[in-house]
């Protein structure tokens, strides 16, 4: 193999090595995105141009140090650039909360994001107006006013129920893991 | 956590906080890491319903007369209360629950297809120069009025894009080589800095504004420049549907024996460009092999072209001066 087909052959094994962690990472970073973030096209934007930064970073990545740490450092530029860029400042949070939130989305494990794959069981559970409510809301990014005003509900009445709604995935997300043996 | 924190959380998901609100809860996840924690637990799971449940364009695409900011878009109360509301108000349910069935089986070949513009795009900023033929497939005229083609008709022809050589180097540096109608050369082209003309005839025209000459060139005014593939390729993420389509047999394979993929770019309603673009990449290395632009505006004209990769190899430091392409004695003229 001469030198330039190793190289090559580096830069794939590199490359898959930095898709590899950011499958695992993305949750979290997508998550603390959507926390920082408040427009979902905002943050569908962002995540694609965060992916691309931290492929292009990724050789400056050192394994030494958590993968999700360092990539929520790289999302963090990323927004402020994004929103630089656009004139905007659609962030809600102060700075100091920001970076209290980047620490608590770095310190969130592999399992807990793991426990999240049984969400989709879960919401195969969802019947009626609870799974009517759940798509107005995820689905067609509809607000609880929204919802309300189509569904003939009080605003308040719809965010109790989506409230809900939330409490019981998550408490069904807590008892398969528990069944599975997973982490609770 | 406070009696409301869970509240204030949900709130804050719903995005339904006021600014008051909106403080006590900074206040509330600064107080505390634990509380940072459980914030950040809960945005989890919301953003997972997000990614496992919201596949559906904006609402207004199904409804125009619906504003999802303020549920006073609707028309009115009484509309959801009459037997026709009610059949309507059913039928664009049903059409969400069709296009988010649709959209949920299309959506792991887009995100693929995103990911695969992703790697395109990353390979795109290794190559320092590239070197393209343009070909132009159809020319389609749209009608214009007589004052535009009166003025039109006071130009001289254009040299044709077709057959042209086109050499790009990142920073909007560019060389576009065309022949006119005698065959002789006639280059235009930009350094980054300052950009320039070179007729057969009369002086070399050089101006500081480095997008004098690149008009010439489809595509600047649609932020798809085919002097900055980069910017090109981030357009068509943010203006684009991508999907993948199959090649045929004889295209199967690049020059190096990896496979060749085919992506194409889909544009949104309104948004600006050609209508499609197509791209033909190394699966490998995610290097660009050929793009299609079908219909792009191009003045009065829409044009089918194409772009094809001839080498890249790297070009002389000074090939983008105008220096490089004419003889030194050459009359130069500098414009605004």
């Amino acid at each position: 193999m001469n030198g330039l087909s190793r190289g090559r052959k580096n830069m794939e094994e590199q490359y898959q090595q930095a898709i590899r962690y950011w499958t695992l990472a993305q949750p979290v970073v997508s998550a603390y995105v959507t926390a920082v973030v408040r427009d979902f096209r905002d943050r569908d934007d962002l995540l694609q141009a965060i992916s691309v930064a931290v492929l292009e970073a990724f050789s400056s990545y050192d394994p030494a140090r958590p993968f999700t740490a360092w990539a929520i450092g790289i999302a963090r530029n990323q927004i402020g650039t994004y929103l630089r860029e656009r004139k905007r400042n659609r962030l809600i949070f102060d700075a100091e909360t920001v970076d209290l939130l980047a620490v608590a989305f770095e310190q969130i494990d592999s399992a807990q994001t793991r426990k999240l794959d049984l969400l989709q069981d879960c919401l195969a559970k969802l019947e009626g107006r609870a799974r009517q409510l759940c798509e107005l809301r995820y689905q067609n990014d509809l607000k609880p006013a929204a919802i309300g005003s189509l569904l003939g509900m009080a605003p308040n009445t719809v965010a109790k129920s989506l409230q809900r709604i939330r409490d019981q995935l998550r408490q069904c997300i807590e008892r398969n893991a528990a069944l599975e043996g997973g982490p609770s | 956590m406070i009696p409301n924190a869970r509240e204030l959380i949900d709130g804050y998901l719903d995005d339904a906080l006021t600014a008051d609100q909106q403080e006590e809860l900074s206040a509330w996840i600064k107080a505390n890491p634990e509380h940072a924690r459980i914030f950040a637990e809960a945005m989890l799971l919301h953003d997972r319903l997000r990614n496992t449940l919201g596949t559906v364009e904006a609402p207004d695409a199904l409804h125009p007369s619906f504003n999802s900011e303020s549920p006073l878009g609707w028309p009115g109360g009484s509309w959801l209360m009459s037997p026709l509301a009610r059949t309507t108000a059913a039928a664009a349910l049903l059409i969400l629950g069709l296009a988010t069935l649709w959209f949920s089986i299309g959506t792991p070949t887009a995100s693929a297809a995103i990911r695969e513009l992703d790697r395109i795009i990353v390979n795109s900023m290794k190559s320092k120069d590239r070197t393209f033929e343009i070909v132009v497939e159809d020319i389609t005229t749209e009608r214009r009025g007589k004052r535009s083609a009166r003025s039109e008709s006071q130009r001289p022809p254009k040299p044709p894009l077709d057959g042209a050589a086109l050499y790009v180097r990142s920073g909007n540096q560019f060389v576009l080589i065309r022949k006119t109608q005698d065959g002789l050369p006639f280059v235009t082209g930009s350094n980054g800095k300052q950009s320039w003309a070179i007729n057969t005839r009369g002086p070399v025209r050089v101006s500081a504004d480095v997008h004098r000459f690149d008009h010439d060139l489809p595509g600047h005014e649609t932020s798809v420049p085919l002097t900055d593939l980069h910017e090109g390729l981030q357009q068509l993420k943010r203006a684009y549907d991508l999907t993948f389509s199959a090649l045929g047999p004889e295209e199967y394979q690049t020059g190096d024996g990896h496979e060749a993929r085919q992506l194409i770019a889909v544009k949104k309603p309104k948004e600006r460009g050609p209508q499609r673009v197509e791209i033909v990449y190394d699966a490998t290395t995610g290097g660009i092999l050929r793009m299609r632009f079908v219909q792009m505006p191009y003045g009065p004209d829409r044009l089918d072209l194409r772009l094809s990769l001839v080498s890249q190899e790297e070009l002389p430091a000074d090939f983008f001066e105008h220096t490089s392409h004419h003889v030194l004695d050459r009359k130069i003229e500098v414009e605004n």
